[in-house]
Order: C-alpha cells, then sequence, then structure tokens
C-alpha cells in the first residue's frame, strides 16, 4: 500500500529530445490509476521512470515519502506486468512465479503457499508446470498477472498488458484486473492507449499528450468536463462532434445554419467571437416532438448497432456522428430531423483550444 | 516415381558413409598390424588381432598423463570461453554505446586475423612473462576463442527481448543474478554450440601447443603422437594405435553429451 508522489518528473534522452516534462501528480493508497494518450506521448516512458528502469532527468519522484529517484528497480517493492509478459521462458509457471520470493530467500513453505493462492484466485492450478510455450495468450497474461501478485508489493505497474490479446479476451481481462483491484486493493498504475480500458478501470485518468498531462481527473469528470479539445476528442467513443463557428447574440452560428444556445450554457463574455464547440454523438439524436435546435440533415451512413443507429452526417462541412434509439426504420440517403442539445455542448476556444468555462 | 528418387539417394547416402568411415577403418585395422604387413596389404583386417601395439603406443605415449593433459586444457579452456564470451556479449548486447560497438567489431575482426600472423609475437611475449606452459596456453585459447563465441552470443542475445532483463530486475535480482538464473540458461542452444566449435578445434590443435608446451609431461595428445613420426622411421602401426585411443574420449564424449547435443541444436530451431 502506497502513496506516490510525482514532482515535476522530466525525461530528457541524449539527443535532447524531451520524452515527458514537468509531470505531477499524487496517487493516494489504493487508488488505480491509468495513464492515457496515444502512442509516443510519454506515458510509457513516466511508468518506467517510477519502476526505476529508466532514469529520471529531473524531478522526484517518492514512495510513502521516500525519494526513489536513484534507487534500484529490486529495492523499490513494486511488481510490473509487461505487454509482452515477459515471462521466462525456461522456467514452469510455478517457478516464474516463485522467482522473486526464492531471491528474497523466502521459506520454501510460504513460497508454495503464496504461489498456490494466487494461482488460485488466477485459475491456474492445473497448468503450473507447464512452461509458458504451451500456454495461450490469456493464460500467460494471467501468469505475468500472478508474478506480480505473489510479491504482495506495494505498487503495481502495468504496461498494456491487454494489448497482445483478441478484443473478447481483452473485456474479460479487464473485469478480472478490475475485480482483482478491488480484491487487493494494492496502488496500481496501468498504461494504455485504449480509452475505454482507462474510462471501465480507472479511479483517475490522467490523459497526456507530447510528454505533457492534459487532464486528470475521474472517469466522468474527464468525460463531462474536458479541459481541452485534445481530451474532449480522445475520451469517448465514437468521439466528440466539433463544430467551428461565431457567438451571434443568444446563437452560435456556423454558414447558414444557426443553433440556439439556452441562456444557462452561454459562455460569458464571447459574443462576436469564434468559437469551437463539441458535442458527443449521444446529444445530438432524435426526439419526436423537439422544436429548437433541429436541423434537416442528410444521412450519408447508418449503422445499426442493435438497439441504437449511429448516423454520419454533414452539416456546413463538418462531418459529425449522431446516436438514435432503433425504434423504427433508418436508412441511409434520407433526410432526417436531428436535435442538437446545446444545453450539453461543450465551447472551445479555437486559438488555445482550452475549454471556456 | 517417387520410390526411384528415394532408392538413389540412399544409395548416395550409403557411398557418402563409407567414404566418410573407410579412413576410420583403415586406421582401425592397420592399429593391430605389423608395421610390415601394413605394408604389405593395408586393406584386409590383420591376420592376428594383436594388442601389442595398444600396449607399447600406451606406453610410449604416457597416455594417461597425456590424456589428463589434453582433458585438462580443453575443458578448462572451454568452460572459461563460455563463460567470458557469454558475460562479455551480454554486457556489449545491452550496453549500447559507441565503445561497445566499437569492442563489437573489434572482437568480430579479430576473427579475420590468421594465427600464423601472430604466432611469433604471442609465443615471445608470452616467454617474457614465463607464461610458455598450460595455463599460459588456456590462456591463450580464451583469447583465439572468444570473437567467434562473442559473436555468437552476441547475435543470440540480441534475439531475447530487454522486457526479460527488466522483469527480472523488478522480481529483485542484480546484474548477476539476472545474467545467471535468466539470461544464460536461455543461450543454452548457443552455449552446445560454442562448446562444440571449441572442443573440436583445442581438442585437435597442433601448432599452438607445438610451440608453448616444452616441459616433458606437459603434452596433448596431438603433440605427443609427433613422437612416432620420427625424420627417419615412421612407426604407422603404433601411430595408428595411439590415435584409436585418442578418438576413443572423443566417442564417449558424444556418446554422454549426443542427447544434450541434438536437443541443443533441436531447442535453438524451434522457437
Amino acid at each position: 500500500m502506497a502513496k506516490l508522489l510525482m514532482d515535476q518528473l522530466t525525461k530528457t534522452y541524449d539527443n535532447k529530445v524531451t520524452a515527458v516534462e514537468n509531470f505531477n501528480l499524487t496517487v493516494e493508497d489504493e487508488e488505480f490509476i491509468v495513464f492515457v494518450g496515444p502512442s509516443g506521448c510519454g506515458k510509457s516512458t513516466t511508468l518506467r521512470m517510477i519502476a526505476g528502469l529508466e532514469d529520471i532527468s529531473a524531478g522526484t519522484f517518492s514512495i510513502d515519502g521516500k525519494r526513489m529517484n536513484d534507487v534500484e528497480p529490486k529495492d523499490r517493492d513494486i511488481a510490473m506486468v509487461f505487454q509482452n509478459y515477459a515471462l521466462y521462458p525456461h522456467m514452469t509457471v510455478y517457478e516464474n512465479m516463485a522467482f522473486s520470493l526464492k531471491l528474497k530467500k523466502m521459506p520454501k513453505e510460504e513460497i508454495k503457499e503464496r504461489v498456490r493462492n494466487a494461482a488460485e484466485i488466477l485459475g491456474l492450478m492445473e497448468y503450473l508446470n507447464r512452461k509458458p510455450k504451451a500456454l495461450s495468450g490469456g493464460q500467460r497474461q494471467r501468469v505475468a498477472l500472478g508474478r506480480a501478485i505473489v510479491r504482495d508489493a506495494k505498487l503495481f505497474l502495468m504496461d498494456e498488458p491487454l494489448s497482445n490479446l483478441d478484443s473478447k479476451l481483452r473485456v474479460q481481462m479487464r473485469t478480472e484486473i478490475s475485480k482483482l483491484h478491488q480484491r487487493l486493493k494494492t496502488t496500481t498504475i496501468y498504461v494504455t492507449h485504449d480509452q475505454t480500458e482507462a474510462m471501465t478501470m480507472a479511479t483517475r485518468i490522467v490523459i497526456m499528450k507530447d510528454g505533457v498531462i492534459q487532464q486528470v481527473g475521474t472517469p466522468k469528470e474527464v468525460y463531462d468536463q474536458p479541459d481541452n479539445i485534445f481530451v474532449a476528442g480522445f475520451i469517448g467513443s465514437p468521439a466528440m462532434n466539433f463544430f467551428k463557428g461565431r457567438i451571434e447574440g443568444d446563437s452560435f452560428v456556423m454558414g447558414q445554419t444557426k443553433l440556439l444556445i439556452p441562456k444557462s450554457a452561454m459562455p460569458e463574455g464571447r459574443d462576436g467571437q469564434e468559437i469551437v464547440i463539441g458535442l458527443r454523438p449521444e446529444h445530438i439524436t432524435h426526439k419526436p416532438h423537439a422544436q429548437v435546435d433541429v436541423l434537416e440533415v442528410d444521412l450519408d451512413v447508418v449503422e445499426l448497432m442493435g438497439s441504437e443507429y449511429m448516423v454520419y452526417s454533414k452539416i456546413e462541412g463538418h462531418s459529425f456522428v449522431g446516436r438514435v434509439d432503433a425504434n423504427f426504420e433508418l436508412a441511409a440517403g434520407t433526410v432526417f430531423p436531428m436535435l442538437f442539445e446545446m444545453d450539453k455542448a461543450r465551447f472551445f476556444d479555437p486559438e488555445t483550444e482550452v475549454r471556456i468555462k | 516415381m517417387r520410390k526411384k528418387k528415394n532408392w538413389k539417394l540412399e544409395i548416395l547416402g550409403i557411398l557418402l558413409g563409407i567414404l566418410w568411415l573407410l579412413p576410420f577403418y583403415l586406421m582401425f585395422v592397420n592399429s593391430f598390424k605389423t608395421k610390415k604387413e601394413i605394408f604389405t596389404d593395408v586393406t584386409s583386417p590383420p591376420e592376428l588381432w594383436s594388442f601389442d601395439n595398444y600396449i607399447t603406443a600406451f606406453e610410449e605415449l604416457d597416455f594417461m598423463q597425456t590424456l589428463f593433459n589434453s582433458l585438462l586444457i580443453t575443458v578448462s579452456s572451454v568452460l572459461l570461453i563460455i563463460i567470458s564470451s557469454a558475460m562479455a556479449a551480454y554486457a556489449l548486447s545491452r550496453a549500447k554505446s559507441r565503445i561497445s560497438t566499437i569492442l563489437f567489431f573489434t572482437f568480430v575482426a579479430a576473427m579475420l586475423i590468421p594465427f600464423q600472423s601472430v604466432m611469433i609475437p604471442l609465443v615471445t611475449v608470452f616467454g617474457q612473462f614465463e607464461m610458455l606452459n598450460r595455463g599460459g596456453l588456456i590462456f591463450m585459447y580464451i583469447g583465439f576463442g572468444a570473437s567467434l563465441s562473442i559473436f555468437l552470443y552476441h547475435g543470440a542475445l540480441n534475439n531475447i527481448p530487454r522486457s526479460l532483463d527488466e522483469a527480472a530486475r523488478i522480481d529483485g535480482a542484480n546484474r548477476w543474478q539476472v545474467f545467471w538464473h535468466i539470461i544464460f540458461p536461455m543461450l543454452k542452444p548457443i552455449t552446445v554450440t560454442v562448446a562444440i566449435l571449441n572442443i573440436i578445434w583445442i581438442w585437435n590443435d597442433f601448432l599452438l601447443p607445438s610451440l608453448v608446451i616444452n616441459q616433458t609431461g606437459s603434452e596433448t595428445i596431438p603433440l605427443k603422437m609427433f613422437f612416432f613420426f620420427g625424420e627417419y622411421t615412421k612407426q604407422w602401426h603404433l601411430a595408428l594405435a595411439g590415435l584409436t585411443l585418442a578418438i576413443v574420449p572423443v566417442i564417449i564424449f558424444y556418446f554422454f553429451a549426443q542427447r544434450a547435443i541434438i536437443k541443443g541444436v533441436s531447442d535453438g530451431a524451434v522457437k
């Protein structure tokens, strides 16, 4: 159980490339933190600095108030799960899990008990004598988790642990990892590029881009109150729709189209200025009796997802996705009234891309 | 059609096998003949299977001492080559700096230098340090064996993902433990290859021991064998008996190691 502090963590490589810049974060005990961002955003580098596999160029990293910058990985009391599992191929599943305990010179009986416990939790009992070669991808992933669990470490680090699995197994392992965290309550930092994993597993999400934190918050916060266009576009699937236009009086105007903004949602002091609005697909929908902010749009593509349609269309040159309940027939190529729920719109400055609150 | 092709291949295989085994046959049958018999009829079996040649050769070669010398030199050299080359290659493959690249290419380049071009200065220098003995010879073999071994190990190590090193370090291992518990066991197929290649040339080497070893009692088998080939007389009957004795340890080694060798080679092939 651990409380982490990252204070102005920076990683600069020899060739003067900065991978991570001024990374500030406090992680409370028992939290499940997810670092998410596109590839090359510095999330894995940050994780590796926490693990001690990468030197920290500047800033401090501490666990429970103890400075860790120059502590060897083996002395940090952390466990890590790697993307390619990193199982020792010449050892059996049992030996893989027991390796760290053997190094600690733990008595044989205790090692046996710990490995058996972990194997039971993960459903690996029948595979203990197999080599990793003879296991499926999901089972290897479990062994990698098992190797972390037996350690009873202060901190779990996971570097894209599910990205080598097929989609069905990924969903299954996702819930298993969440369950595991609820059971063990070990502070966890999890790196992924998949925003769905971030949303479903995290207690707090850290969204990164180009080595810089964009926003830190609970899944709900980053979804509902994104700090900038990047976060708004990255979190949520399908992504948020953006429209560029201008505020005129009580309306948002783009080209010939005018959308009325309710007073409560209107950003202050922006009359006559350029602005970007963001609307989530679920806020561009169809309501039978709606009067205001309803636009007739040509449906380019209609995808039936079962209980709802995803409709793809365009207004004033801006492509967008909307969501409509599937309780009637809808076909591409037709004209259809769509409601733009402007009270749910988020407003962004077109220059700085920061959200206007 | 297919059967016919196999049949031809089989004949070819048998012929090649005979060609390959013929020298061994000649060595074996002639080692039981007298010198005169050898010169009258080389190919036929001896009239009388006599072990006299073996007894004489065994004594003249001081076989137990000579065998011990050969074993001592080969086993120590190969063990030290394996240990030092594997560790050196590990360091060179994991530390990616300009110095490690230069060092690696120096080792590779050393493979191209013909032994004859360095042997005189080498012996001179070793002579000054009073190392013209079995210990010095082992030391030289490490130097000559290292470059190819490092090259082989380096290639294999580059295929072992670094995340294994990292996982072991996080599991609590120091560099030394990472190498011996995780990396070295994974290099087994290459270790077998390195061992075989080095055993073959060190066991059979004549030139280097002939330059380095000059005390009686320290000679290796190939060196002692030269004893039968005087300037005026060539004692073929004794030499052949001695040679047969000399390959016995190799055959025993292969007999015991063959499962490990075959497994090592096939483990390396199937990933």
